[in-house]
């Protein structure tokens, strides 16, 4: 289980960052920047920026995404933004619009 | 997904507002506003530089701002507050180090002047 988990009731709006997992199940707005795995579960709804390792999307994103390990679109998943990261899944179901730039 | 307590864990920082209607944990940092129609705990680990609107508060760690809970504000032994804080019940147990100004809401007995 994720250190830290944002609830689904909770809303920020700013900025995270940190050097741990991260569970979104509520919403975050503004950036995210993490050196670790990020994964919006499917009551996520994140409209932000993010740097990370790895994400994990089941809920919804709209912003770009820069991973240095890996993307990982569920059947659940719902994006909307640009994916630079050298290994990128769309799962059958996932909904996405955007550019993606495997180049590493 | 209630069974799952909302942590911010201690390696992440938020900068920003922060709000919502379930319990919330704070082992890292937040800096910015906390609203909150539920129990804020901040642990030992925990560092808040916010104004925080909440229910109820237990501090373990370090809170710089102005508080204001509806029922209950607790600094425990170990806490570190600097701020106005406001509510109903407050309590600063023995080792625990505030500076700041502390309003309790209650009524005096008939003909006592509160000022």
């Amino acid at each position: 289980m994720a250190n830290t988990v944002i609830g689904s009731s909770i809303v920020i709006d700013g900025e995270i960052t940190g050097e741990e997992d991260l569970e979104i199940l509520g919403t975050v707005k503004g950036k995210i920047a993490l050196k670790e795995n990020l994964r919006v579960e499917k009551s996520g709804v994140v409209e932000a920026d993010i740097a990370t390792t790895t994400v994990t999307i089941s809920g919804q994103v709209t912003g770009n995404i820069l991973a240095g390990d890996k993307v990982e679109l569920t059947a659940e998943g719902r994006m909307v933004g640009d994916i630079k990261s050298p290994r990128i899944l769309i799962a059958d179901g996932a909904s996405f619009k955007g550019n993606i730039d495997m180049d590493a | 997904m209630a069974d799952q307590p909302c942590i911010i864990g201690k390696a992440i920082t938020i900068q920003g507002n922060v709000s919502g209607n379930e319990d919330l944990v704070v082992e890292g940092r937040i800096e910015g506003a906390i609203a909150l129609s539920n129990h804020l705990t901040v642990e030992r680990a925990g560092v808040v530089e916010a104004d925080v609107e909440v229910e109820d508060l237990t501090v373990n760690g370090a809170v710089r701002g102005d508080i204001r809970a509806t029922r209950s504000i607790t600094i425990n032994a170990d806490a570190r507050v600097v701020g106005n804080v406001a509510a109903p019940r407050i309590v600063i147990e023995d080792g625990a180090l505030f500076k700041g100004r502390i309003e309790m809401q209650f009524d005096l007995p008939e003909g006592v002047r509160a000022d």
